[in-house]
């Protein structure tokens, strides 16, 4: 049993302040899932105490090497990667990657995957016990695996899976990511509702295939990967305002938009499509401090537009 | 996976360029200027923004009614690099004021380094690093043998600097390319054919290190590659009391063979490799590399070529070298 650290700083500006069905951040600028490790490996770069919450790399029940390389591929305006889910699982996560998650000094969400509704249910109930843990964020849409859609491209498991989760959680909030990868993503986050999610996130990356014309094989030895960065920034916005004005409006829970998000510009866009917080990723490999930059960009744009507080923004699109 | 924090800063700098000069064909030397930047060692390297950074990532805009921020042509067009590119420090000093320069040399080959070919003294650069680990210098005075063929000839610039800022005597050069204008080196005389190491290229801050220098196709100096004058050197000198250590960086291809010859050899060997990298700060887990563990019931795990390497011991490299009886 470890304890929560303060998160809260004098210099927090209040109008930032977002409490996501009691997930409490100190900006609604996080960073992704499997963008920044565990945590010490952008200690040196990005000031934790201005970060709103850090993601996790996925962990798994059991430790997973990960793909063959090449996992990562440039595209236009993108990444194209197949990790594979590389984790040092549970039982190494909790001995090796704990401690440090204990020291920082912002809001963590554990990102868990997994094959079987045995296995979210067993990694996020042993993380639920660590008080550090704010949130657990289930991914349930990892496209780079063999059977990392299946929770995610089924609405009724998709359900069973967040059930069988909300069920152990006696603490943490639970987070439920949701992949594009699917024909209507609004039937998936009213499944994630009904299964109990509190917060639903969005997006994870488009299944795509990047192919080298001179030899005629696929970039990836996965030969599929998942796109990320400004290439999907349209199609996660389309996404989170879909969610929104169909699923998460009228049941009151927030949604944390993410998906190509490298500016303020961007995060701003997220939220006047819904979302009530926004975490970057790919763009982190570029410039790990963005969310701290986008983060004082939003206090600046409160100012310039004289809004009292960032959730003035959330859902605010004039449709025509 | 090893993923732990470096120890060393890091640091992300917007550098100021003072110089981008054609080196040979295809490589140009960049050479930028830092208030400030931590102390690196040779085989670390540099992530290198290859654009223009406002445009695209910076997060602070100008908001105010009359001036609404507009997409600017050049965000229109950009197909520019979008990740950062790993470039080896070739050289590093401080001046006296405190001022911190490094160089880099870099072969255009995209559009990455073809935007970095079209710098010039004034311009800024946006630099992360430094990254990885460097090479490991041995503190006995083996017989020191630098190796690096074409694009990875930059570290052991670095590595000649560091050695002779260290008093060692006991240091070989041995550079090569395809062709003699690809060799991105200034030559002060002619090398010799014979694989005979002489005082024949200039190294950063006059390290008086003797050098072969090997040439493919036999338009510069030994005729062949830098393994073969490495045989070569071998069978006429190297069977002093210290096994010399070899320090390698250069193609795929070559780091393959240089591993196979110095183990024959009976020499220690680091190769400095190349992998594809996205964030160069062991996040994202794409530049993986075998390396050899035997607490893995598979005798391997993958390492992270920017955190673990880019520099490795030969011996650690699975897929290098095969370690005779394994
Ligand atoms: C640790 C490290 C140190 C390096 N040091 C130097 C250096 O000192 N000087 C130098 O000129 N180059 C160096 N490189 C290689 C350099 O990073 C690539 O040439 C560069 O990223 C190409 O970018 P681009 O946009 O111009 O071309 P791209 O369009 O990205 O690539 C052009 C071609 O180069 C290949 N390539 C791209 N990135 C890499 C890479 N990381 N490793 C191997 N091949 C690659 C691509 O597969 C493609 O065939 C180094 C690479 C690493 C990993
Ligand atoms: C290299 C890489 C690894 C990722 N790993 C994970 C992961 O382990 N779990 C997960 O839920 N999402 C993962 N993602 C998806 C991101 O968290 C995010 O949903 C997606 O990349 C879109 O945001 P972006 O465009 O800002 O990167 C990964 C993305 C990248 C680029
Ligand atoms: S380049 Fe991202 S982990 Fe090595």
């Amino acid at each position: 049993m470890t304890s929560a650290p303060d998160i809260s700083a004098a210099a927090d500006d209040p109008r930032l302040v977002t409490d996501l069905a009691g997930l409490r951040l100190r900006n609604p600028v996080l960073t992704a899932s499997g963008t920044g490790g565990y945590g010490p490996e952008y200690a040196g770069v990005l000031d934790y105490r201005r970060l709103g919450g850090f993601t996790t790399k996925s962990v798994t029940r059991e430790e997973r090497p990960g793909n063959e390389p090449q996992r990562i591929v440039e595209v236009r305006a993108g990444l194209l990667n197949a990790i594979g889910l590389a984790n040092v699982g549970l039982t190494r996560f909790l001995r090796e990657k704990l401690p440090f998650i204990q020291t920082m000094p912002t809001t963590v969400l554990v990102n868990v995957a997994g094959h079987r509704l045995e296995d979210y249910v067993a990694v996020a109930a042993a993380l639920d016990e660590h008080a550090c843990i704010a949130a657990i964020e289930l991914n349930v849409s990892c496209p780079n695996v063999a059977d990392g859609l299946m929770f995610g491209t089924d609405p009724a498991l998709l359900q069973k899976v967040v059930a069988a989760t909300r069920h152990v959680l006696k603490r943490a909030q639970l987070v439920v990511k949701l992949s594009p990868n699917v024909t209507d993503i609004a039937v998936f986050a009213r499944a994630a509702l009904d299964g109990g999610a509190q917060i639903l996130s969005l997006i994870n990356t488009y299944v795509g295939l990047s192919i080298d014309a001179q030899t005629w094989k696929p970039r990836l030895a996965n030969v599929t990967g998942g796109l990320s960065g400004p290439a999907i920034k349209p199609l996660a916005l389309y996404n989170v305002h879909r969610v929104y004005q169909t699923v998460a409006r009228a049941a009151g829970v927030p949604i944390i938009g993410m998906g190509g998000i490298q500016t303020t510009a961007d995060a701003v866009e997220f939220f006047l499509a819904g979302a009530s917080a926004v975490a970057v990723g790919t763009a982190l490999f570029i410039d790990p401090t963005i969310p701290v930059k986008i983060a004082a960009g939003l206090a600046d744009y409160l100012t310039a537009h004289n809004l009292p507080h960032i959730s003035a923004l959330t859902g605010q699109l004039r449709l025509p | 996976m090893s993923n732990e924090a470096t120890a060393q800063p890091v640091c992300a700098v917007r550098a100021r360029v003072d110089a981008c000069t054609l080196v040979c064909r295809e490589h140009v030397a960049i050479e930028c200027v830092v208030d400030a930047f931590p102390p690196s060692a040779p085989g670390q390297f540099l992530q290198l923004l290859c654009r223009d950074s406002e445009a695209a990532v910076s997060a602070l805009v100008e908001w105010s009614d009359e001036c609404r921020p507009t997409l600017s042509d050049k965000d229109l067009r950009a197909s520019a690099p979008f990740l950062r590119r790993p470039f080896s420090i070739a050289d590093q000093w401080s001046t006296p004021g405190g001022d911190v320069h490094v160089r880099v040399l870099s072969r255009a080959v995209g559009p990455g380094t073809r935007w970095l070919a079209r710098l010039r003294a004034g311009d800024t650069l946006d630099i992360t690093g430094p990254l990885g680990r460097g090479f490991r210098i041995p503190t006995d005075d083996a017989p020191l043998f630098l190796l690096g063929g074409g694009v990875g000839i930059p570290p052991l610039l670095y590595l000649a600097r560091r050695l002779h800022e260290l008093g060692r005597r006991n240091v070989l050069v041995c550079f090569g390319a395809r062709t003699r204008d690809l060799l991105p080196l200034r030559l002060v005389q002619e090398p010799a054919c014979d694989a005979t190491p002489t005082r024949c290229v200039e190294l950063p801050a006059g390290a008086p290190y003797s050098a072969i220098v090997a040439g493919d196709d036999g338009s510069v100096g030994w005729r062949g590659s830098v393994v073969d004058a490495l045989r070569a050197w071998h069978a006429r000198h190297g069977r002093g009391d210290h096994p010399a250590v070899v320090f390698a960086c250069g193609p795929e291809a070559m780091l393959k063979a240089v591993a196979r010859t110095t183990r024959a050899l009976g020499l220690s060997c680091q190769l400095c490799i190349e992998r594809q990298m996205g964030c160069g700060l062991g996040t994202c887990l794409s530049c993986v590399v075998r390396v050899r563990d035997a607490v893995q019931p598979t005798g391997w795990r993958w390492a992270l070529a920017c955190q673990d390497g880019p520099v490795f011991d030969r011996d650690d490299l699975l897929d290098y070298a095969a370690v005779p009886g394994a």
